[in-house]
């Protein structure tokens, strides 16, 4: 395969030159994040290998000087190098751990638990793409609030008489807030979804309605919002 | 009652036929001394009332739509049952909203003239299982003229697996003959245990059960020992003999997600099959629903507490929806209704809806509507 | 809910919006051929008119004298301003729960306001006629109101009325006098009875001050708790506080034995009686409601939703007038209505406070419009009242 040959080549290249941590210009934050990325482990031995470009760097850790990296782990290396050489102006460096699991540090910021297989979490960084932690963390709040809403849709305590959103709507379904703002009978007036579910709460489930930016009705329109993802609007269907 | 491929003789004689029928009922509503009407509103809001059961200016009316067609004037009915289904209640007295309901189709019931052979509980009579719960349904049932069979749904079983459900009412599977028909009930919301290895409470397994879109269940089932029992009922019935089967569970597959689902349901219909005329008249989907699948037609009861919106897939082509429900009116949507039974064996299903004009879905309009492809709407996965 | 399908005996076309009639009059010829520009507020739907009858200054003057005119009756005592009078809120000045026709005779219902009437989706309390046109000529030939055995009756009465032909040419184009040109000239005056400027319109519009405290807590009141807004909510393009469909609240079902009057009246209509004489002639086929229109059991004792502007001054409430206060009728809704096997799923009781109903009647005051004044001069056209 045209990536062995490469990465053979560059094998040979890197265990010739022994270096390690050679930064060739690159701006002060990059060149302290690559310090923190090769720095990390004094007491292991790593690995540098350099793509041709002399920006894109593969730091391999536990494989000592003299000692030849594993062929799995060189192909993973040249898998990594040429994936990096999309992106063409960046100075890149990638720490390959002996779990395998790869930490990227690019554009003064460092991305961690990259696992191999997955996509890499190299993004065009003059956009500013969020990182893959972020992405993670903002996954994890999102899913925090719609499963509190989860929790009070399919709850009594929302209503005065034991009636519960889920029963009229499971799922979510024939909730529709993709259709608001709309003109909504009920009501008389164009109506958000929040407005309908107020209304909702006070009359069907005969309980006091919630403030607009009371955490419960947040987490209620979250829920509601999540179910939709995906789903073409019949109405009276889910 | 026109079909596309009638003669224009045969329309011109259908039409008759119809015009000397309206003729016969405009004839019977003058006759209004031939016919008494049931007024025992005042003894009943007397006797409710010292029960505290309701308010005492409670009445019962006739159910106009519903009434039954004049003596001798529709030869093809054999007899009437009537349903109240899905009362799904709380222990929160009388004033509860769905203890209203629930009273609202007893009353219904009970104005109907003449009062039709039995009624049918289409199961979840309780909301949690509780035996409060199963308690009031039992009072709200009793002020039933007619004999009720009942029927168990899965809100009445999963709190307690049944014990307080069979003790009240009797076996949760059974069959009965009346004038003719042969009459299965069964218990179709079976689930294989999910409880026992996650740890669950009864309560909680209830609250999961209860919980239509709660996909820790189980999907419902009849199960290999009811088969059994069911194959062996049904031997010594004659293959002419018309079927009734009374489920909760739809005894087809329309949605796993909202447990619109029977997992055996393929193996029941078989056991059905070489019946001539089968019907399956099914709770839990609170909805106006109708299916065709061979010989066996397929009716869902109108709930007393909810509607439900239709499931995202699986929608038998058989099916008229009925339009979405306003939830200002907590009784548009639900209802009660009757069913006809007819000589030949088939049934005409009466929707009684609270709120809207009444449908009547026919069995000669399920049996002459054939769809391409043979009329059969199998679930989308 | 039950929804009112309208059903045309006889008909006029289709419908055109005004703006579209508009442009059709701007080829008009002569001058009182004009067609009138009705007196709507901008940002608002204007009332819908029939194609073959736009309004014209003519035809505005003959219907008012019409209205007016109590020598087409029977006895010569009643005219639409009898029960429809400007010094009350275009309804009836009598007080008396019902409205009373030739001899005094008493009908069964309390008779709605002309004002804004033409907004309306259908007329009468049961909704049993589309619009003013088909309206206007029924009260003619009720034993109960006018008297007049047929329409024939009227007309020949009015043939003996000699200013009237000169004002059916101005107003038709030709002297002839029928039963189509008398509803088509009454109702064109009648919509000119618009009045949407009231308090509460301008506390919409912005200004903080145009109602009391109380009435602001009786508006967040009516859109919540109270719930009256689902039936008598005020649409911003059509604020007339109706959903202008029909239900049963129970006004008047402890009088009536449903299924016997049901399955009589039902027969009875069928067999050709006309719903108008049972509806006003019959005290218990009254009660039926939307059912002796539609026949429908869904429809067993609806009503239709009455608009609320003015309501302050139409006193006595309901179709019967059994609720002879404002807070007679929000006690009427604090209990749910009555209830019945037909009660509108929608009624239940409200657990209202005595302020808070006090606060809903405050409010239900500044449904009053500001400009009646305008109408001053029809007021001098009215009949003496008889001593109360």
């Amino acid at each position: 395969m045209k990536a062995t040959l490469v990465a053979g080549s560059l094998l040979l290249g890197t265990i010739a030159l022994g270096i390690l941590g050679v930064v060739a210009g690159g701006s002060s934050d990059v060149e302290s994040a690559r310090r923190t990325l090769v720095g990390a482990q004094p007491d292991w031995a790593s690995r540098a290998v350099w793509a041709c470009d002399q920006r894109k760097l593969v730091v391999v850790e536990g494989v000592r000087r003299g000692e030849k990296i594993p062929p799995e782990r060189a192909q993973l290396v040249a898998d990594v190098l040429m994936d990096l050489m999309r992106f063409c102006n960046e100075e890149i460096t990638v720490r390959i751990g002996t779990n395998q699991m790869m930490t990227v540090a690019a554009n003064g910021r460092v991305y961690e638990n990259y696992v191999p297989g997955g996509p890499l979490p190299i993004v065009k960084a003059s956009f500013g793409e969020p990182t893959q932690r972020e992405q993670a963390i903002w996954k994890a709040e999102l899913d925090k609030l719609v499963a509190e809403g989860d929790r009070l849709f399919h709850s009594d305590e929302i209503g005065g008489n034991g009636v519960a959103c889920a029963m009229c709507h499971p799922n979510a379904s024939n909730a529709h807030p993709e259709t608001y703002p709309k003109f909504q009978t009920q009501l008389k007036k164009v109506a958000l979804l929040r407005d309908m579910v107020n209304w909702c709460i006070l009359n069907p489930l005969e309980g006091k309605e919630l403030a607009p930016d009371d955490p419960r009705m947040r987490a209620l329109e979250a829920y509601i919002l999540a179910q939709r993802r995906g789903t073409p609007l019949d109405a009276g269907k889910h | 009652m026109y079909r596309n491929d009638m003669t224009r003789k045969e329309i011109e004689r259908a039409f008759a036929e119809r015009s000397a029928a309206d003729e016969r009922l405009i004839q019977s509503l003058q006759n209004c001394d031939r016919r008494h009407f049931l007024r025992t509103s005042l003894k009943f809001a007397g006797m409710a009332a010292a029960a505290s059961l309701v308010p005492s200016h409670a009445f019962q009316l006739v159910n106009v739509a519903n009434a039954a067609t004049p003596e001798g004037g529709n030869p093809g009915v054999a007899f009437r049952f009537a349903y109240v289904s899905d009362s799904h209640l709380y222990a929160r007295g009388m004033t509860h909203r769905f203890a209203r309901a629930a009273v609202k189709a007893v009353e219904d019931v009970n104005a109907l003239d003449p009062q039709p052979d039995f009624v049918l509980f289409g199961g979840d009579l309780a909301q949690l299982g509780r035996p409060d719960e199963l308690a009031l349904g039992q009072q709200i049932l009793k002020d039933l003229k007619a004999p009720v069979r009942m029927m168990v749904g899965e809100h009445d079983w999963y709190l307690d697996l049944g014990e307080k459900w069979k003790e009240m009412f009797g076996p949760d599977h059974y069959s009965f003959d009346h004038k003719g028909i042969h009459f299965v009930v069964l218990n179709s919301v079976v689930e294989k245990d999910f409880w026992t290895a996650k740890g669950y409470t009864p309560e909680q397994r209830m609250a999961i059960v209860s919980g239509l879109d709660d996909s820790r269940q189980s999907s419902f089932e009849v199960g290999e020992p009811q088969r059994a029992w069911l194959k062996q009922d049904l031997a010594k019935i004659d293959k002419k003999t018309p079927l009734i089967v009374f489920s909760h569970s739809p005894l087809y597959k329309l949605y796993r997600g909202w447990n619109f689902w029977t997992d055996d349901a393929e193996l029941v219909q078989a056991i059905l099959k070489p019946f001539q005329t089968v019907t399956v008249i099914h709770g839990h989907t609170h909805q106006l629903l109708t299916n065709r699948i061979g010989n066996i037609q397929f009716h869902g009861l109108l709930s007393t507490a909810w509607p439900w919106p239709y499931a995202p897939e699986g929608l038998p082509a058989y099916t008229v929806q009925m339009f979405r429900p306003d939830p200002f009116n907590q009784f548009d949507g639900c209802g009660d209704g009757s069913v006809d039974v007819l000589v030949k064996g088939h049934v005409d299903k009466h929707y009684n809806l609270w709120s809207r004009n009444p449908r009547i879905v026919t069995a000669r309009e399920l049996a002459g509507n054939s769809l391409p492809g043979g009329g059969y709407q199998g679930p989308s996965y | 809910m039950a929804a009112f399908e309208r059903r045309r005996r006889r008909g006029p076309g289709d419908r055109l919006s005004f703006a579209a009639l508009s442009a059709l009059a701007a080829l008009a010829l002569a001058a009182s051929a004009q067609t009138l520009v009705l007196p709507v507020p901008s940002g608002v739907l204007p009332p819908e008119v029939p194609a073959d009858n736009p309004p014209t200054a003519a035809k505005v003057e003959l219907g008012k004298k019409l209205y007016f005119d109590t020598r087409i009756s029977t006895d010569g005592t009643v005219a639409c301003v009898t029960c429809h009078d400007p010094r009350s809120g275009f309804a009836d000045p009598r007080g008396k729960p019902t409205s009373a026709g030739v001899g005094g005779a008493l009908g069964t219902r309390n008779a709605p306001t002309v004002l804004n009437a033409a907004f309306l989706a259908s007329q009468f309390w049961d909704g049993r006629e589309p619009t003013l046109e088909e309206q206007a000529v029924q009260p003619l030939v009720n034993s109960i109101e006018h008297g007049f055995a047929n329409q024939a009756a009227v007309l020949a009465k009015l043939k003996t009325l000699g200013e009237y032909p000169p004002l059916f040419q101005a107003a038709f184009g030709s002297p002839e006098i029928s039963t189509q040109r008398v509803g088509q000239a009454i109702a064109s005056f009648e919509r000119t009875l618009l009045s949407l400027d009231a308090p509460i319109d301008r506390f919409l519009a912005g200004d903080a001050k145009a109602i009391s405290a109380s009435a602001q807590r009786g508006w967040e009141l009516y859109n919540a708790k109270a719930r009256c807004n689902t039936c008598h909510g005020r649409i911003d393009v059509l604020p007339l506080f109706t959903d202008d469909l029909f239900h049963n609240i129970g006004v008047g079902v402890k009088r009536i034995d449903f299924p016997t009057v049901a399955r009589r009246a039902a027969a009875a209509v069928e067999a050709g009686k006309s719903i108008d004489e049972l509806a006003l002639g019959n005290a218990e086929a009254s009660e039926l409601g939307l059912f002796l229109v539609t026949r429908e059991q869904k429809d067993m004792g609806a009503f239709k939703t009455p608009q609320l502007r003015n309501v302050a001054l139409t006193a006595p409430y309901m179709h019967d007038g059994s609720q002879a206060t404002l807070l007679a009728v929000i006690e009427f809704y604090d209990r749910g209505g009555e209830n019945n096997p037909y009660l509108d799923g929608g009624m239940r009781p409200l657990a209202l406070t005595d302020q808070e109903k006090a606060d809903l009647v405050a409010l239900m005051e500044t449904f009053t419009s500001r400009d009646l004044a305008r109408f001053a001069e029809l007021e001098k056209l009215a009949p003496k009242l008889a001593p109360k």
